[in-house]
């Protein structure tokens, strides 16, 4: 391992969708805290890797941003879900909605970057939508929603 | 997701996404100008790949009625994946239209049918993984207009294939 380049300061369209995606993990992180007291006892340990995931990925958006000269925002006190938390599948839904809300904007970083100078956004990108796409399965399913795999995580369809 | 009063330094999500559009249509205009037109596009070997996965996807599907529910979603979406690709290579490359064209034509025997259910989504996630990895790959090197698409199917594929896992 060799310690990266410092990364060039950022045009402003990635910085700015860069602050995009790092409130979707700010509003992710919030949204575990508030579904995990209605999800199963069975999803426990997929919520709390979900949430570690998320809080993970904020710091390194952070980490990032700060090389670059760049003051995150912080995050919002809280969030309003798009539709009330009342049981399983409605907590299910948010998670889902949280998850598609990151890869929509991750999506937005990665097309923001270029091939020769955005690697690091890029890979953080590529993971952001992976991980959404794939911890979103069991919410999907504990929320009735189909198909368990959007065709096109983060490109805005499936929420 | 909305913060709930503050809104301090959030992009509302319809916003960014109107931007993007804004940015893939205007790129997509240039790059056609200037694209290369020696040699296969890029996209041509994931477009290879999802089309093969979508017709292996539905044909395990058939022969195995107990797996219609799990795989059908993932042949939907290679052939999701698949039009994508082969809309972008037109779109970019026009020289190479023939070529994607012609590419849906079966050249090849197809393969004989997996012996089992459980072989046939092996073989299946197996291949997924194999695109995962591929797209995954184009998306760090890929020109900007088409590392949002390509890093999509990379993470749909991802999920494919932890479905059938």
């Amino acid at each position: 391992m060799t310690t990266p380049a410092p990364p060039p300061s950022l045009s402003d369209e990635l910085r700015d969708a860069a602050f995009a995606a790092l409130g979707t993990e700010h509003a992710a992180i919030w949204v575990y805290g508030l579904v995990s007291a209605f999800l199963p006892p069975s999803t426990a340990a997929g919520v709390a890797a979900a949430s570690l995931a998320h809080r993970e990925r904020r710091d390194a958006v952070v980490a990032l941003l700060a090389r670059s000269g760049e003051t995150p925002p912080t995050a919002a006190a809280a969030y309003r879900p798009p539709s009330p938390v009342t049981d399983a599948a409605s907590a299910a839904a948010l998670a889902v909605v949280a998850e598609d809300d990151v890869a929509a904007a991750w999506r937005a970083v990665a097309e923001r970057t270029e091939p020769d100078t955005g690697a690091e956004w890029r890979r953080l990108a590529l993971d952001a939508v992976t991980a959404a796409a794939t911890t979103s399965i069991t919410w999907r399913g504990l929320a009735g929603e189909t198909p368990p795999v959007p065709a096109f995580p983060g490109d805005g369809a499936a929420s | 997701m909305t913060p709930d009063e503050d809104a301090r330094g959030v992009v509302p999500r319809r916003t960014v996404l109107r931007g993007v559009g804004a940015i893939v249509a205007v790129t997509g205009l240039v790059a056609a100008g200037c694209a290369r037109d020696d040699g296969p596009d890029e996209l041509e070997a994931p477009l290879a790949a999802a089309r093969s996965d979508a017709a292996a996807a539905t044909a395990a599907a058939a022969a195995f009625p107990q797996l219609a529910a799990s795989l059908t979603p993932v042949a939907d979406a290679r052939r999701a994946h698949a039009d994508a690709l082969a809309a972008e290579v037109r779109r970019a490359r026009p020289d190479r239209a023939t070529a994607v064209d012609a590419a849906t034509a079966p050249t090849l025997p197809p393969a004989p049918p997996p012996a089992s259910a459980a072989a046939a989504v092996s073989a299946l996630r197996g291949s997924l993984g194999t695109a995962r990895d591929a797209a995954g790959a184009l998306a760090l090197t890929t020109a900007s207009y088409r590392c949002g698409l390509v890093t999509s199917i990379a993470a749909s594929c991802a999920g494919q294939a932890t479905v059938l896992a």
